[in-house]
């Protein structure tokens, strides 16, 4: 049996930066190969150079023995290549089938679209995944998982041999991510190969067969999954054995600060309480659609209340918008850095002073000295890795960005502060440092609500665990006597039908 | 006319021209790339370079001509129309906006300051208010169309451009001629040899460029261009301020309007046709990017001024009136693409 995939010295240099330095990877038919690092590894790129996306600087892919040559995504197609792209690659406004034949739809007379011929076989790839989906329906209708299928799809419409997969649970929740995992070991039985790109160490113990791991563009490590455990994949990783341990201490709480009595933001909220005291970290755990995010923005005056009332310091408030909210001393990181929380165009000094422009200039003059200063003041004490405060946050790592996201909002001197995914597309060293800050900041009397998916995160976090599901807060679990099945039980019990994920398991 | 000469041309000349407080060149064989990258970092600084430049050529080759009393003078008057309004459009295209509209509602204010003073008699002054009043309601109307209905900025303005239109012809048939003697004294009347609206110009240019500078006010227009909604979960009224943009745009049409109605002493119905699209252009040239987030007034000013300047020249060269069109299009690809080799070439 030839090897499936033989990368061979791959180097790849990008504007500035080195991506890849003589990188290697054999992958056997049928094997579900990980690729991890923290992010800026080069993990995608390996991925995206296999794919035929981006062409290596040096070194050779080989496919069953052949050479690949030039890159061309279209020719990797034709060899059997298939990548789901982190960023996705859908067209919201055509439909599954069209999405799914992308450029090599079946025709009749005259190059005719044969519609009729691209549904059936898209349903009959649906179906091969396990999922039932109008092949008509347009892609912008669909979850962010049932595009993931659709990607999926996309790619099996070829003869596939080798499948890409980069970051594929980033938008998924648990449930969606088994499904996920099903449908990969169903290909991989076919003789498959696939390359599994990730960052989160427990999908890889639960899918992979090999693992291969990147620090900064080098390869570190490739160890059989059933022969390696966590703490030697984190130091292979960064270089170091990194523990999130939970902070043992037991602060004091005090007064409550913000309390949400049975809030509802149609459609997603539908009935939310809960209250957050000062010093106190409160976790909002649940599956991804259970209305957390959503809760959190109607709380922040970023979406319009229906019902129900918010509490802050025991008074009654209305907020018309987040500069109310904000007014009452209540900040929120939101979830998307990219999409609502930075402008990446713009420097670190802006970002750290947009929501604060009123302390950078007190007599209506924006103070240009007074902005660098109180943003290099938090690169200091977030350690922002960043050669300048005026470098476009764009150009920084993402978990750099994440600290510039998280500096915006202390630079308000918030007494609550709504931050919700704190961690999210952030690599282990980083991650532990907003760790210790979250707790530091909660030490020194801030009342912190955690909207987070990552349940090892809720676990070591919380002080007290809030469970959303389907819209409505479900239960509370003080956060010492928490664990994940706890928390998963609760927050999958209370689903309802119309929530559950259509992607189902394949047979 | 090349592209390739300006390139040239800007390099000898910057060591003079470029105010530059970066560090100094330590070899002299890293003086043209230091000074192409510094002038690529900065479009006003570019445009202060090509201005300087297209001046200094024009002094030398045509000295009986170019740098007269009567010319320099007129220049700067058929400047002024345009430099009023990239004010506003710079402001609404760092929001991530922009107004289309905005010769139509020229004409409309033109119109309507016009009839009041010319066929029903009213003073000069109040003609004056109520062409900015015009303006700001038009540009009130662009505004809630946009931030309450949803609708995007350019289908809005779009269809605004049309009504306004519309509106004028219906309001002054074939206009008012003439409109008064101490109306047009406004729009007439010189000081230091230059006409008013050259002075009414240069004192909302320096506003505009100070406030949207230096202003904590204005400078949350960045954030609504760099990031509608994360400005708006720093706490920043995206909509308010969007909706105050275009009221700015709009009053500034109407003293564009209003001005030009006095300089004339006529309503035109016509006055301001495809006057956006000059606009847009030299906002774009001067750093505004249709995306937002970026871009000066000075720079839009100096965009202004160099279109100005080109077509100056190219009259006084004798060549024909197309020309300018292409020389101009030529610029604003060069600019943009200086832009992308920026991008490229960074850290």
């Amino acid at each position: 049996m030839t090897t499936r995939i033989l990368a061979q010295n791959i180097g790849k240099q990008f504007p500035g930066v080195r991506a890849l330095h003589a990188v290697s990877l054999a992958v056997e038919p049928g094997e579900i190969h990980a690729l991890l690092g923290e992010n800026g590894a080069g993990k995608s790129t390996l991925g995206k150079i296999i794919a035929g996306v981006y062409a290596a600087d040096a070194g050779q892919v080989l496919i069953d023995g052949a050479e690949m040559g030039t890159a061309d995504e279209a020719a990797a197609g034709r060899l059997g290549i298939g990548i789901v792209h982190q960023e996705g690659s859908l067209v919201g406004q055509l439909s599954i089938a069209e999405n799914v034949f992308a450029g090599r739809q079946p025709t009749g007379r005259f190059g005719r679209i044969n519609r009729r011929a691209m549904a059936e076989r898209t349903r009959a790839l649906l179906a091969e995944l396990g999922v039932t989906l109008d092949p008509s329906l347009k892609v912008a209708h669909l979850s962010p998982a049932q595009a993931q299928v659709v990607e999926i799809a996309k790619a099996l419409s070829r003869d596939l041999k080798v499948l890409i997969l980069d970051e594929p649970t980033a938008a998924l929740t648990l449930n969606e991510a088994g499904r996920l995992f099903a449908v990969c070991r169903t290909l991989a039985a076919r003789g498959v190969a696939i390359v599994y790109v990730s960052h989160r160490l427990a999908e890889i113990f639960a899918l992979c067969h090999r693992v291969t791991v990147l620090k900064d563009g080098r390869v570190t490590g490739v160890r059989r999954v059933a022969e390696t455990g966590q703490d030697e994949l984190i130091r292979l990783m960064v270089g170091r054995e990194v523990h999130f341990a939970r902070d043992a201490g037991a602060r004091a709480f005090g007064e409550v600060r913000l309390e949400a009595r049975g809030i509802a933001a149609a459609p997603f909220v539908r009935g939310a309480s809960f209250t957050v005291r000062a010093g106190e970290i409160v976790c909002l755990a649940g599956l991804v659609g259970a209305g957390r995010s959503e809760a959190c923005e109607a709380v922040f005056g970023a979406r319009p209340l229906d019902g129900g009332e918010v509490l802050v310091r025991g008074r009654r408030v209305r907020f018309g918008g987040p500069w109310d909210a904000m007014a009452a001393g209540i900040g929120m990181v939101p979830e998307s850095r990219k999409d609502a929380g930075l402008f990446l165009g713009m420097d670190v000094a802006s970002n750290v002073c947009a929501a604060v422009l009123g302390k950078v200039s007190p007599s209506g003059r924006v103070s240009a000295a007074a902005a660098d200063a109180l943003a290099a003041r938090f690169v200091r004490d977030l350690r922002i890795a960043t050669p300048s405060v005026r470098r476009p946050v764009g150009d920084l790592s993402g978990g750099n960005q994440q600290k510039v996201l998280l500096a915006k909002w202390l630079a308000m001197e918030p007494d609550v502060l709504i931050v919700d995914e704190p961690t999210r597309g952030v690599d282990v060293g980083a991650r532990s440092e907003i760790y210790r800050l979250l707790r530091e900041l909660a030490g020194r009397g801030m009342a912190l609500l955690v909207v987070s998916s990552d349940l090892p995160e809720v676990l070591t976090l919380a002080d007290r665990v809030v469970v959303m599901a389907d819209g409505r807060t479900v239960g509370e679990i003080d956060g010492n006597a928490a664990d994940e099945e706890g928390v998963l039980r609760l927050a999958t019990r209370h689903t309802q039908v119309d929530a559950v994920p259509v992607l189902a398991p394949a047979a | 006319m090349k592209p390739r000469p300006v390139s040239n041309l800007a390099l000898k000349e910057t060591p003079a021209a470029g105010p530059a407080p970066g560090p100094s060149p330590v070899r002299a064989g890293a003086l043209p790339r230091r000074v192409l990258l510094r002038l690529a970092d900065s479009r006003p600084l570019m445009l202060f370079v090509l201005v300087v430049v297209l001046v200094a050529a024009m002094s030398a080759a045509y000295p009986n001509n170019f740098p007269t009393r009567f010319n320099i003078p007129a220049v700067l008057l058929n400047a002024a129309q345009n430099a009023i309004l990239v004010t506003g459009m710079m402001l609404l295209m760092v929001a991530g906006g922009f107004d289309l509209s905005i010769g139509s509602t020229l004409a409309l204010s033109g119109v309507w300051a016009g009839v009041v003073v010319g066929r029903w008699g009213w003073p000069a002054e109040a003609g004056l208010l109520v062409g900015l009043a015009v303006g700001a309601a038009a540009g009130l109307v662009n505004g809630l169309i946009v931030t309450r209905l949803g609708i995007n900025a350019l289908i809005a303005t779009l269809a605004t451009l049309t009504i306004y239109r519309g509106l004028t012809y219906l309001t002054a048939g074939t206009g008012v001629t003439p409109i008064g003697d101490a109306f047009k004294a406004y729009g007439q009347s010189t000081f230091l040899g230059l006409q008013m609206p050259f002075w009414v110009m240069l004192a909302v240019v320096a506003l505009g460029a100070w406030a949207l500078a230096e202003t904590r006010f204005f400078r949350q227009y960045y954030f609504i261009g760099g990031n509608a909604r994360a400005a708006k979960l720093s706490g920043i009224r995206v909509e308010r301020l969007t909706l105050i943009g275009f009221v700015i745009m709009g009053l500034l049409a109407g003293l564009a309007g209003v001005l030009g109605a006095s300089r004339l002493n006529s309503a035109v119905v016509s006055a301001g046709i495809n006057v956006e699209l000059s606009v847009i252009t030299a906002t774009v040239l001067g750093g505004a990017s249709l995306k937002g987030g970026e871009g000066t007034v000075i720079g839009g000013v100096l965009g202004v001024l160099f279109i100005a300047l080109v077509q100056n020249a190219m009259i006084i060269n004798g060549i024909g009136i197309f020309w300018q069109n292409i020389i101009v299009g030529l610029v604003l690809l060069l600019g943009v693409s200086l832009d992308r080799f920026k991008q490229a070439h960074r850290g």
